[in-house]
């Protein structure tokens, strides 16, 4: 009798037991509700698709379909005037770029937009061994360093001290007609990768990118953080921090910097961070819309001394930009006679890092997958 | 009375309430009664063995670090491996009288010897590595981080790596599970404070390579300690290992079989489906050095690793047919990877496992 009244006792006691310690997973507090302390994730997303990723790729391709054309041009017949036109087309298609680098999601992703356009050092041995074999097999992982923007910013910049020597590259030097080839293959392939891309978000992509509107990890609000931080630290190390010498106690690698051969390194890092900053704002052409800044406002979210985190972020983005204004070109030259101001820049810029990558994902319940890159 | 019976209440509830969650969980009328403890501070636990074998391993691996500076002393790694001439720095292993070899799978066994070969030999062409010629290359992101690469792009330090959280650690944690679930390992005689249940199950947990209170103190972790850290934001090995190896071992002492036999079946399959995830945390990182050439090839040695070392598992799910298909999806170059074998690979492994939705963040 007493010894089933206690076996009651105990199954009454594991079945409570039991519930409680399975309901976890049922009562989430993250906010995967599409509109979340009255914001609409939908509304910012629709705004970011259409007023900032979808008409940043398509000036970069408008840019790029203009370069293909300008080393058909050339190709056709190199002279003087033609060069400079392309190296005019050149910089625009790399200024746009800074605004399309931060979605490489989705289809960029499909198509490994960023790297397959813009992956600096360029390795000019490289180069130089697909041009004269006149063979080039881009899906190569190895080819990353022998293509691109940087690629041509090396074949119409760096190829002769001055435009006369470079244009004897094209035109009396035994590998000109290789070298033109090579450069026609890269200019159509940029013009082939930013179309696909283009293609995808004006097809059905946009809409997927819309309805994703929860925050997990597959969710569009977590590939954009994902992405806007990922691209943040690339302008942050890679453009400045690494050749100012900040990961090699201060060796600094003057040649490492983006657009070394044209020169307009320390332009194209302010037009991407202000890329990444018109992102985080939701701020485009058709104005001030909803962005990541309202999300933080509308999540109530704090920075550690309880003063608003939207507040923290947007004073020290206005920090870094003008620390960032304060580079020159050529910054390769900066560098080397002017390393403080750079690393200066690089100390601003680290600390909206910390913001970015650790404070706003927290805040909004956005878990950043990638790791460090560091090696082991 | 009543004072006796809320307390036997409680205990069974803490029993129970760690129980609760696994599909199996009977009423029976003999169940045991006992706590499952937070830590793995067991009274009588002794892994000692399993920690100087992880040891051997790493005085194995500086041995073989010497690769990216000079010619590694392919003898001193292959008498490390055998424990044969006092060939360790650490002076407690020469005299411990064991060793990894024999602890290892047959195919391990006769494998090893061929990795420090191949490395070995890399290490005294004294070139620089690139496409087709074997030897010591540089991460083009870090001017400091380099590695040893065959011809073909292979870095067989990794490879050895990989092949000894398979051959020797899997194998030895997936065997002694199997043999926990067959009933072989006896739970009766005590012979220096624990029965051979009890020191089985400890000596599996110590090749783990966690500290006692994993996952909160992530100290010291290595080998599958440190992969199921890396892998956990998408596959939580971490807590599904830990709660199973303080489960067991609980049950082991208040044995309750069928507990014991549950957390054994969950211990065995996360074996291989760690090794899954491991490998798709390393697609990941070659996709993180994918400019890089040399970090890339090395990176991609280690998925090849984890890859190759499924072979060793003597319980797993995967044919061995299955394993060569996705090994034949790596390119017979390393140098010449794109992104679509990459992809491929990635794929394959991702469907094995049941990870096509966390197999980008693994």
């Amino acid at each position: 009798m007493k010894r089933k009244y206690l076996y009651t006792a105990l199954i009454a006691v594991s079945t409570f037991i039991l519930v409680q310690s399975c309901s976890k997973s049922g009562g989430s507090d993250k906010p995967t509700d599409p509109v979340v302390n009255g914001f609409d994730r939908k509304t910012m997303l629709t705004n970011i698709s259409t007023n900032i990723i979808i008409p940043s790729y398509t000036a970069y391709q408008g840019a790029v379909v203009n370069l293909d054309a300008a080393v058909t041009a050339f190709n056709t017949a190199p002279d003087a005037t033609k060069l400079t036109a392309l190296q005019a087309a050149f910089k625009t298609a790399y200024q746009l770029w800074q605004s399309a680098s931060e979605f490489d999601f989705g289809p960029a992703e499909q198509a490994n937009l960023r790297v397959n356009t813009n992956t600096y050092p360029t390795d000019v041995n490289q180069i130089t061994s697909n041009i004269s074999s006149g063979t080039y097999n881009p899906a190569l992982l190895a080819n990353l360093s022998a293509k691109g923007l940087p690629a041509m910013d090396y074949l119409l910049f760096g190829t002769g001290t001055d435009n006369n020597a470079i244009l004897l590259q094209y035109t009396t030097d035994a590998q000109a007609a290789k070298r033109k080839t090579y450069l026609a293959t890269l200019s159509t392939e940029l013009k082939t990768n930013i179309t696909t891309v283009l293609t995808a978000w004006n097809g059905g992509y946009k809409t997927t990118f819309i309805n994703a509107d929860g925050t997990d990890t597959g969710s569009s609000v977590g590939l954009l953080i994902n992405q806007l931080v990922y691209d943040y630290e690339i302008l942050k190390n890679y453009e400045v921090g690494i050749p100012a010498g900040v990961q090699s106690m201060g060796t600094t690698f003057p040649t490492k910097v983006q657009a070394y051969y044209s020169k307009i390194s320390a332009q194209l890092a302010s037009l991407h961070l202000q890329a990444v900053q018109n992102l985080y704002l939701g701020k485009s052409a058709q104005g001030d819309g909803s962005g990541l800044d309202d999300y933080l406002v509308q999540a109530k979210a704090k920075y550690t001394d309880g003063s608003s985190l939207n507040d923290v972020i947007k004073a020290q983005f206005a920090t870094a930009t003008t620390k960032v204004q304060a580079l020159t070109d050529p910054l390769s030259v900066q560098i080397t006679t002017n390393t403080s101001v750079v690393t200066a820049a690089y100390t601003e810029l680290q600390k909206l890092t910390v913001l970015l990558k650790t404070d706003l994902p927290s805040s909004l319940g956005v878990l950043i997958t990638f790791g460090d890159n560091d090696g082991d | 009375m009543k004072k006796n019976f809320t307390k036997l209440c409680l205990l069974s509830a803490i029993a129970l309430s760690a129980a609760s969650c696994s599909k199996d969980n009977k009423t029976d009328d003999a169940v045991p009664v006992y706590t499952v403890p937070t830590t793995y501070n067991f009274t009588n636990a002794n892994f000692a063995d399993a920690t100087t074998r992880l040891g051997m391993l790493v005085e194995i691996q500086n041995v073989e670090k010497v690769a990216t500076t000079g010619q590694v002393n392919s003898a001193s790694a292959k008498n490390m491996f055998t424990n044969t001439g006092a060939p360790f720095v650490t002076a407690a292993y020469n005299t411990s009288g064991i060793q990894v070899k024999d602890q290892g799978v047959a195919l391990y066994q006769t494998d090893v010897p061929r990795f420090i070969d191949s490395l070995t030999a890399v290490s005294q062409t004294g070139k620089v590595a690139s496409r087709g010629v074997a030897g010591v290359g540089t991460s083009s992101a870090n001017a400091a981080t380099k590695y040893a690469l065959t011809a073909n792009g292979m870095n067989y330090a990794q490879v050895f790596n990989k092949a000894s959280m398979g051959g020797l650690i899997t194998y030895q944690i997936v065997n002694t599970m199997a043999a926990v679930n067959a009933g072989t390992i006896d739970n009766t005689t005590v012979t220096n404070g624990s029965t051979a249940l009890e020191h089985a199950w400890d000596i599996a947990f110590g090749y783990w390579g966690v500290p006692i209170d994993f996952p909160t103190n992530k100290t010291g972790a290595k080998f599958w300690g440190s992969y199921s850290t890396q892998v956990d934001s998408g596959y939580h090995a971490n807590t599904i290992l830990m709660n199973a190896f303080l489960k067991g071992r609980a049950a082991i002492s208040a044995k309750d079989k069928n507990t014991i036999q549950s957390q054994a079946t969950i211990i065995l399959q996360t074996m291989e489906k760690l090794t899954g995830a491991a490998a798709l945390q390393e697609v990941k990182e070659v996709k993180e050095s994918i400019n890089d050439n040399i970090a890339r090839n090395s990176r991609l040695s280690e998925c090849y690793g984890f890859v190759y070392s499924l072979k060793y598992n003597p319980k797993k799910t995967i044919t061995d047919a299955q394993i060569d298909t996705i090994l034949a999806l790596f390119p017979k170059n390393f140098y010449d990877l794109t992104l679509d074998q990459l992809n491929a690979i990635r794929d394959a492994v991702s469907k094995q496992y049941g990870f096509d939705a966390v197999k980008d963040i693994l």
